[in-house]
């Protein structure tokens, strides 16, 4: 069990969490003062040490380095016993079990340093056999140029071994690499140590900076996993050493555990500016939502309009007069780098309208494919009796050629030079001559069926609102769904433009063909949030984010997960799911 | 061998771990050797108690090492370097004595007064080097001054000793302690006698009116810089109180191809010892009863002892010096910016984030 140790936030696989010492410590850290290591058993027998709140125990270990056959780590494998002080166990990924510790330090570090996949490989091996709410530590590898990428991958302690060794070596460390003090001519940083000329700077201050730089850049990391935003970082950062890049490049390869960790939603911007934004979950996950579980249920033509810089696009100034034009008498869906396609229903849905990218009008092959190919399942799963192609050249007309002919499908395209010309929005308005209106009823109910689809599978939108007769209530985009008797089930939320229940919407869905995504706890009746140790079961869906069903023989409820269901189910200490409306059975 | 200790469970399986993999290490090497050629033969000087010598050393090829042949220790790559069959009858072991006599004779003016002989086994084991062979190289060289042969503490008698004190050669045995410490010699070498059985082989010599020179190795794989630090100087003053050990030779681990600690080696989890840690036991241990000396091999290289590249020659030869003089202000003529490097090894490198520098 964890006592020690607790995860606060998450952002992917990265985690702030908490040491819970004498004096508190948040992670990612430096763990150097508040790690007493009790020796290791190659050198002499040790005894079991008395341990104290005041900092981390290394348990007596026999570390198995980098190059240990898997009979050797058989033959010497340590014992850990269960103890009640704050404790750490060293194992290497392939010998890693639960320990009962609070955290794990692996020993074969120099296996990993410097390779991507070794690190991928070990790090996943590592997290699957550990519980979910361990830290993991490395001792003497962290740099200010890697430590963020480390912290990404899901390490959460950290030591200035490396950055000493490092400065002593006379190499000055920075997130952007390392150089030689004899190349530099001047300090590029402004640390305590570097207020000094270049000519009086021994290596003894380059320590003294290369700590610094190593701690500033892990406050650098903490913040931005707490504006959910490490992922943005990094693909810049990671680019200044090759093996970092190939490292988080590696991960990306490892979609289900970066997907099982990132978010749902998030209320922060979302930088698209590297070929690798291609491959984040976010953007994966929102592509195959749209075309596998959300459905056009417009009648009307289909409206391919080129994306704007300003989100939601409904509000730029080239939607406004798209808008004005089409005149509700088609739908619009907007083509876009690296979302794919993005419905007007769901416009809001994050990362949608949280994305943003450098706009030069240069497509690369990558993006062009990626789009084709949404829109190509796109199309291949919504029928439409007229599809528009408004969009100029470059890019956008070559993608929606390359979907034409896949599916021997004919577009009218209706820009002549530029979208927002008169006369292209004339051809546009054109075009849909003869097609009727749809009402703002019909908007709005698209609407939140349409999300409901995309947040809670194929066809929920209709099994869940379709029988209960909804009407929604409120503005656009604070749309509220009532059923016939008008008790509110749920409200759409602008910000992440996805569905928030209430405690009726909850039982709606529990009724329903819908699949749930439920979370089984003790007999309590949770008020403000439910810990993990009083959760039972938690389905293995459930993303940090997700509308979950709090269900327990005292208690039925609704709020929203902070874990994912796995890590619910494998954690003892921290907060599972933040409850909105519970009710006493 | 002595048995294994009582931790008969741990040490048991280790120990069967250790020769297992041993073995399979040992199986990739095809090579094979002329029974008819020593395996190495070198002049150099030695301190000893009688002063500085002039020596001939003599890597003797026999049948190997037995224990090696079971798997055996974990650094050690010369049990490849024997004979296909396992051994080697009397006449070729007399042939290699005359190759190493004519090495001597083209390569030095003036006998050597001291002749070291190893075989990477036990030079006192009779299924290696049979009696009437011994006899008879002690006969060869009983015009010398001094002999140091090598061997297992288990294969020493005074009886054995007889045939070189018989001609009143200062005969040494050269016993591969690697460590004073019970549990690392177990774990970490894979060597199975105790500490008692070096005890036990120094009093059989002293008996003998002979002495024994210790060989530890410095940092063997599994510990760390401080770890294995400490553990020589501790392991040097524990050699040096045993009544008969009049000589420790601290043996930095270099890296040998075909054993475990090249495998750890290539995957980046072993690291040799510096040259500053070989330096600092050297002059921990000055004042002690035993001349303690050093002779780092492979000094300098990635795969024996080593600091930054730019001062190993330097400190190699602060530790050739102090080997003849004993005399630890040598080390004072040399300094390295990389010093401090190693000081933060020294204060920092754990077994869990070994080697901390490469």
């Amino acid at each position: 069990m964890t006592q020690y140790f607790e995860v606060l936030d998450r952002d992917g696989p990265a985690r702030l969490g908490e040491f819970r010492l004498t004096t508190p410590q948040i992670t990612p850290a430096l763990v150097d003062d508040i790690l007493v290591d009790a020796g290791s058993l190659w050198a002499q027998e040790r005894s079991m040490p008395d341990g104290s709140d005041d900092h981390i125990t290394v348990l007596p270990h026999r570390s198995l380095p980098a190059g240990t056959r898997d009979e050797i780590k058989d033959a010497f494998a340590v014992e850990t016993p269960s103890v009640d002080f704050p404790s750490a166990a060293v194992v290497t990924a392939d010998t890693a079990a639960d320990r009962d510790a609070d955290a794990y330090i692996l020993s074969d570090v120099r296996s990993f340093d410097g390779h991507a996949a070794a690190l991928r490989e070990a790090i996943l091996t590592t997290k699957s056999a550990v519980p979910a709410d361990t830290a993991l530590i490395v001792s003497g590898i962290a740099t200010p140029g890697n430590v963020a990428t480390l912290a990404y991958a899901g390490v959460d302690g950290f030591d200035t071994t490396r950055a000493k060794t490092k400065g002593a070596q006379g190499k000055y460390l920075t997130t952007d690499g390392e150089v030689f003090l004899e190349d530099l001519r001047e300090l590029p940083c402004a640390c305590h140590a570097c207020q000094k000329p270049r000519s009086e700077f021994t290596r003894t201050d380059c320590i003294e900076h290369n700590v610094s730089a190593l701690q500033a850049e892990l406050t650098r990391v903490r913040e931005r996993i707490r504006a959910g935003r490490l992922r943005d970082y990094i693909e810049a950062q990671s680019r200044h050493e090759q093996w970092l890049t190939a490292a988080f490049r590696e991960f990306d390869q490892e979609y289900s555990y970066l997907e099982e960790r990132t978010p749902v939603l998030r209320n922060t911007e979302l930088t698209a500016t590297t070929e690798d934004t291609i491959r984040r979950v976010e953007i994966q996950r929102f592509a195959d939502r749209v075309t596998s579980r959300y459905r056009n249920r417009f009648e009307n033509p289909l409206v391919l309009v080129p994306c704007s810089a300003k989100k939601p696009y409904s509000e730029s100034q080239s939607h406004k007069q798209f808008l004005r034009a089409i005149n509700f008498r088609g739908h619009v869906a907007s083509m876009t780098s690296p979302i794919g396609v993005v419905p007007t229903e769901l416009e809001l849905t994050y990362p949608a309208q949280h994305y943003d990218t450098a706009v030069t009008g240069r497509w690369s092959e990558d993006e062009k494919q990626f789009v084709a190919a949404v829109l190509e399942r796109y199309l291949e799963r919504n029928e439409y009796p007229k599809i528009i192609a408004h969009v100029p050249e470059h890019g956008y007309r070559d993608i929606c050629q390359r979907v034409e002919e896949a599916l021997d499908l004919t577009f009218t395209y209706t820009v002549a030079d530029h979208p927002t010309t008169d006369e292209s929005l004339a051809n546009l308005s054109d075009a849909l001559h003869g097609f009727g209106k749809f009402s703002k009823r019909e908007r709005e109910h698209n609407t939140v069926k349409a999300i409901a689809d995309y947040q809670l599978g194929d066809g929920a939108g209709d099994d869940l609102f379709a029988a209960a007769n909804i009407r929604t209530t409120g503005r656009h985009p604070k749309l509220q769904v009532r059923n016939a008797e008008n008790t509110q089930l749920a409200t759409m939320v602008p910000q992440y433009g996805l569905l928030a229940f209430t405690l009726a919407g909850a039982k709606r869905w529990d009724e329903s063909d819908v699949e749930t995504k439920r979370v089984e706890i003790d007999g309590f009746v949770p008020h403000g949030s439910v810990l993990a140790p009083g959760i039972v079961s938690a389905d293995e869906t459930i993303r940090p984010g997700d509308e979950v069903i709090i269900d327990g023989p005292k208690a039925f409820g609704i709020g929203r997960a902070e874990m994912f269901g796995s890590e619910m189910e494998r954690s003892t200490r921290g907060i599972g799911v933040e409850v909105r409306h519970v009710e006493e059975r | 061998m002595s048995k294994p200790s009582p931790e008969v469970y741990e040490t048991g399986r280790g120990m069967d771990a250790h020769n297992s993999v041993m073995r399979d290490i040992r199986s990739e090497k095809q090579k094979h050797y002329d029974p008819h050629q020593p395996t190495r033969v070198w002049i150099d000087e030695d301190n000893t108690p009688n002063g500085v010598y002039q020596s001939l050393t003599i890597i003797l090829n026999t049948g190997g090492c037995r224990w090696a042949r079971a798997g055996g220790c974990t650094m050690c790559g010369y049990v490849a370097e024997s004979v296909e069959g396992g051994t080697v009858a009397h006449d070729a072991l007399m042939d290699q004595i005359d190759v190493c006599l004519e090495h001597e004779a083209e390569n030095t003016d003036e006998e050597c007064g001291l002749i070291k002989i190893y075989t990477s086994g036990s030079f006192l084991d009779e299924r290696e080097v049979p009696a009437e062979t011994r006899a008879a190289i002690a006969e060869t060289f009983s015009d010398r001054e001094r002999m140091v042969v090598e061997s297992l503490p288990d294969f020493v008698s005074e009886a054995k000793l007889a045939d070189f004190t018989q001609h009143d050669i200062d005969t040494d045995v050269a016993v591969g302690l690697e460590t004073a410490t019970d549990r690392v010699r177990h774990d970490c070498v894979n060597k199975y006698f105790d500490f008692s059985d070096f005890e036990a082989a120094c009093a059989e010599a002293d008996a003998a009116g002979a002495g024994v020179k210790a060989y530890l190795l410095m940092k063997p794989p599994f510990l760390s810089e401080p770890e294995a630090l400490e553990d020589m100087i501790s392991s040097i003053k524990r050699c040096a109180d045993v009544s008969g050990c009049h000589t420790v030779s601290m043996n930095p681990c270099n890296v040998q191809r075909y054993t475990m600690v090249d495998e750890l080696f290539f995957r980046g989890g072993y690291r040799p010892p510096w040259l500053w840690s070989v330096a600092h036991a050297l002059k921990e241990t000055a004042d002690s009863d035993a001349i303690v000396v050093s002779d780092p091999v492979g000094h300098g290289s990635d795969r024996g002892a080593h600091n930054c590249g730019e001062c190993d020659d330097l400190v190699q030869k602060a530790i050739k010096d102090f080997n003849l003089r004993q005399d630890e202000t040598v080390f004072e003529q040399v300094s390295c910016e990389c010093e401090t490097t190693w000081e933060l090894v020294i204060e920092a490198e754990t077994s869990y984030n070994m080697p901390l520098v490469r």
